[in-house]
């Protein structure tokens, strides 16, 4: 059903480029993935990549500081960037005579960006992530939940146990040397993927490709992840955390450790989760929102992550007079019964995710995204199209096998939220 | 390791390539005899198809004792058909890979679909079943009601929706619907059951007032066809909307301190009434939106944020509603620098009033907006949801495809007159939600209106 053309190139200093013309909108969208997340943090330095992530929106060599985004603007373009656990992904969509300004300014930061740092845009950063954090964990209900789930599934030493957003503290203690490592170490050509989607003659936006990055020199190859990858497929036990706090209601979150992006079985992942909680016909919402009416929302979600092991997470909000202790049951009891799913569960879970698929590449800076991801995670962006048939080769079997491999009770997190004392 | 020798051509920006023009698909329109104004793009990139129903069933619309009425309506309206149940009816609807989003808003209520194109025909028979057949069973609309009494709950111990609703409450009259959060108040809802949906289904999901876009792969000379097939039989017009109260801001302007024991952060919002949609004043309020606080490079975020550190981000907005507007500035700030944050918010908002926009800014903005409009515009949800707009707010066909003209033509002095027609710094309302025990003082003494505090009992928070 989805056919995207594109061709990969790559350049001599080891930049991968993805080309995926579609002249329909006289748009680009740029996209770069750079091979380096949280999940490449040292013990002490947590939160880092994302802090840098920032200081790359603070001027390089011959862009001044805050032209960068001033300059996308008066363009007619949006753009950002997101840190994320196994990568840093920065983007930009903007009418496509545009094009030569998003190359010059992504050239720039990525051979130029040391050029500019300094003290005081370092200090000034670390205070705009630190609202975040408290904007986004601290002052929000449930706001810490992804921090205390991921230290619940993975042990001390593996690269998924600390959070993106990282730990204030070691935020405090960055450097520019640290900054200067971190770029030198990571942000390389041949640590990244350029993907240009949308209104561009390939040939053309090749040789601009090559004129504003050729002559930023390859890097060392990036050194390997650091800590224990694979902590084993299952968690051992099932361990328990519960939390009084600011909450309106109380929720119970159930995770688990599953295979990585990059296993077969992360499709069938996939699949349990959008049997459990992909739209009002899903098992979650039927049986424990609409039948039951225990719970006001449900979710379930496999993380998409490629470093040894992922892990998948569902959750069950409950009324203000729920018993906890009755949600986990009603959860527990669900994940339990996928043992008995049907085919047609899982057609309509199939069918769910091709509209899905669709809507998403339907954007163009979604669709960059997604070359980029699966050229940086597979090496071929090709697979953006045969991804359904994937989704589509899941069996019922394979779902009951799964559950039964991966969400028992040797295998479980489970965090619950409950609202404080009332004040009387 | 050392950066490379730059070549010659990075030290300046590049000059732009030649410009290829950005165009709208075509919009056709008709209206058929029942009263339903029916609007379609075709485009064929890829095999999808958005469709949206909308009837004049907004929140306005509802009677203050009903507040909420409308989104409870909206909510159960998937509860079941005359032909299926609530369970029933999804799995009809996803089993085809779609799902039937039903939003509720101060305006309209809107169901939308988005469907695989060769998918388009049973989804819209689903979708027509659902508008003329709802049953509201007892079970579907006491769920819906708890859910929504539970996410009332939710949204007064979530600090940002707590200060919306709060600046909300202060600047509306408490007889303004707006006055009250869109999904009501545990009252009114507490006295709802299913007779109440149904008859206001009956009074206000009409054809006469209603609208039916469809936008993507499709043959557009179909969609007027489908939609007398689909809606035949469906008649009537919806009753005459309720008229609003007037505004008139609180004198002198309240600073309302909401406490949250122990927050890290503040959120802020100063508010302000602004125009209805589709107003003479739009495009040049929007521009000087973009330069004030709707764009990263505004002069609030570059000040609160890029300077000073104070904040993740900053951003100011106009609401446009059928019948006048909000303009608010939000933000989420370090409780320790809160009074210092909101001194700066405040500052640039006077100026800004003041003196209104360079001529550099507008040109910026301009060129934003112009340039980013074939990104709101690129797929065929957002597409559909433009078209929506034409008909709940009664705009020109032509309205998207002129967008960028209108905003082109804003100069510096139409920005400066509107924006002082429109806002008065001195009268905005502020609500900040945050450490009272830390905040009174220090935002007494910045003086900009009596600090009024509120504890959790008089806003209805839990503990």
């Amino acid at each position: 059903m989805l056919s995207i053309d594109f061709e990969r190139h790559e350049l001599d200093n080891g930049l991968t480029v993805v080309l995926a013309p579609d002249p329909s909108t006289p748009v680009v969208a740029v996209n770069l993935w750079y091979g380096v997340g949280s999940r490449d943090e040292r013990p002490g330095k947590t939160g880092f990549a994302h802090l840098f992530e920032h200081m790359m929106f603070q001027g390089s060599a011959h862009v001044p500081k805050g032209r960068h985004f001033e300059m996308v603007e008066r363009a007619g373009g949006s753009v950002n960037a997101t840190t994320w656990f196994d990568r840093t992904n920065y983007f930009q969509t903007l009418p496509s005579h545009h094009l030569d300004l998003a190359l010059w300014l992504e050239s720039d930061r990525m051979g130029w960006m040391l050029d500019a740092m300094t003290q005081e845009k370092l200090d000034n950063q670390r205070a705009v992530v630190r609202n975040e954090r408290q904007q986004r964990y601290d002052n929000q209900p449930y706001g810490d939940w992804d921090e205390r789930v991921q230290a619940l599934v993975f042990p001390e030493d593996h690269p998924y146990r600390h959070t993106v957003i990282g730990s204030m503290e070691d935020l405090a203690e960055a450097t520019l040397d640290d900054i200067t490592s971190f770029f030198e170490t990571y942000y390389r050509p041949n640590n990244t993927v350029l993907t240009l989607a949308g209104d561009v003659e390939p040939a053309q936006a090749l040789r601009k490709v090559e004129e504003y990055f050729g002559e930023i020199p390859r890097g060392a190859d990036p050194p390997p992840v650091p800590g224990r990858l694979d902590p084993g497929a299952v968690i051992g036990s099932t361990v328990r955390e519960q939390v009084r706090a600011q909450v309106p209601l109380p929720r119970v979150y159930v995770a688990s450790r599953i295979p990585p992006l990059t296993h077969d079985d992360f499709y069938v992942a996939d699949v349990a989760t959008s049997v459990l909680s992909d739209g009002r016909a899903s098992r979650l919402y039927r049986r424990l929102v609409r039948e039951e009416a225990l719970a006001k929302d449900v979710v379930s979600y496999a993380f998409p992550l490629v470093t040894g092991r992922s892990f998948m997470t569902s959750w069950v909000t409950g009324y203000p007079e729920s018993e906890p202790a009755e949600l986990e049951s009603a959860l527990l009891r669900e994940l339990e019964a996928l043992s008995d799913v049907t085919d047609q569960e899982v057609n309509r879970a199939v069918a769910l995710s091709e509209t899905r698929l669709l809507r998403q590449v339907e954007r163009l800076a979604t669709r960059a995204d997604m070359l980029s991801m699966f050229q940086q995670i597979f090496g071929d962006p090709g697979r953006l199209n045969t991804e359904v048939d994937r989704l589509r080769a899941v069996t019922p079997d394979d779902v009951r096998d799964f559950a039964a491999a991966t969400l028992g009770a040797q295998n479980r997190a489970i965090l619950t939220y409950l609202p404080e004392e009332e004040a009387e | 390791m050392s950066s490379p020798a730059p070549t010659r051509r990075r030290t300046t920006p590049p000059e732009p390539g030649p410009i290829r023009p950005f165009h709208l698909p075509d919009l056709e329109g008709d209206r058929l005899d029942s009263g339903l104004e029916v609007r379609s793009m075709a485009r064929s990139e890829l095999p999808l198809v958005s469709v949206c129903l909308v009837v004049d069933a907004g929140e306005t619309t509802v009677l203050p004792e009903r507040a909420g009425l409308a989104v409870l309506t909206g909510d159960s309206l998937s509860g079941g058909t005359a032909k299926r149940s609530g369970a029933e009816l999804a799995e009809a609807l996803e089993g085809l890979g779609t799902s039937l989003r039903v939003s509720t808003g101060w305006n309209a209520t809107t169901l939308s679909v988005t469907c695989v194109a060769e998918r388009l025909d049973p989804t819209l028979e689903l979708l027509a079943e659902v508008v003329r057949s709802p049953t509201f069973p007892e079970s579907e609309v006491d769920r819906v009601r708890r859910q929504r009494l539970a996410a009332i709950r939710q949204r007064q111990m979530d600090p940002g929706h707590l200060a919306s609703d709060e600046l909300d409450r202060t600047i509306y009259p408490p007889e303004h619907p707006c006055h009250r959060p869109l999904s009501g108040q545990p009252e009114s809802l507490e006295a709802m059951d299913r007779s109440q949906p149904a008859a206001f289904v009956e009074a206000r999901y009409r054809p006469d007032g209603a609208g039916f876009v469809v936008v993507g792969d499709l043959a557009a000379d179909d969609v007027l066809g489908w939609a007398r097939d689909r809606f035949a039989g469906w008649e009537g017009s919806a009753a005459p909307r309720p008229e609003l109260p007037p505004v008139v801001l609180p004198d002198p302007r309240p600073v309302v301190l909401v406490h949250r024991e122990g927050a890290v952060q503040s959120e802020i919002r100063i508010g302000h009434p602004g125009p209805a949609r589709g107003s003479e004043m739009e495009n040049a309020l929007e521009v000087g939106n973009a330069v004030l606080g709707g764009a990263f490079t505004s002069r609030l975020n570059l000040n609160l944020r890029e300077e000073h550190g104070f904040t993740y981000g900053v951003r100011s907005r106009f609401e446009r509603r059928r019948r006048g507007g909000t303009f608010s500035i939000s933000t989420a700030v370090e409780t320790g620098a809160t009074a210092r944050a909101l001194e700066e918010a405040m500052g640039e908002f006077r100026r800004f009033v003041a003196e209104g926009p360079t001529t550099d800014e507008v040109e910026q903005a301009r060129d934003y907006l112009a340039g980013i409009f074939p990104l709101r515009m690129e797929t065929a949800p957002q597409l559909a949801a433009g078209l929506a707009e034409i008909l709940i707010f009664d705009l020109p066909d032509d309205y998207h495809h002129r967008y960028r003209d209108r905003v082109r033509a804003v100069s510096p002095e139409g920005v400066r007159d509107a924006v002082q027609a429109t806002l008065d710094p001195e009268r905005a309302p502020i609500v900040v939600v945050g450490d009272a025990d830390a905040l009174e003082r220090e935002l007494e003494a910045l003086e900009l209106g009596p600090v009024e505090v509120r504890r959790p009992d008089d806003v209805g928070v839990g503990p």
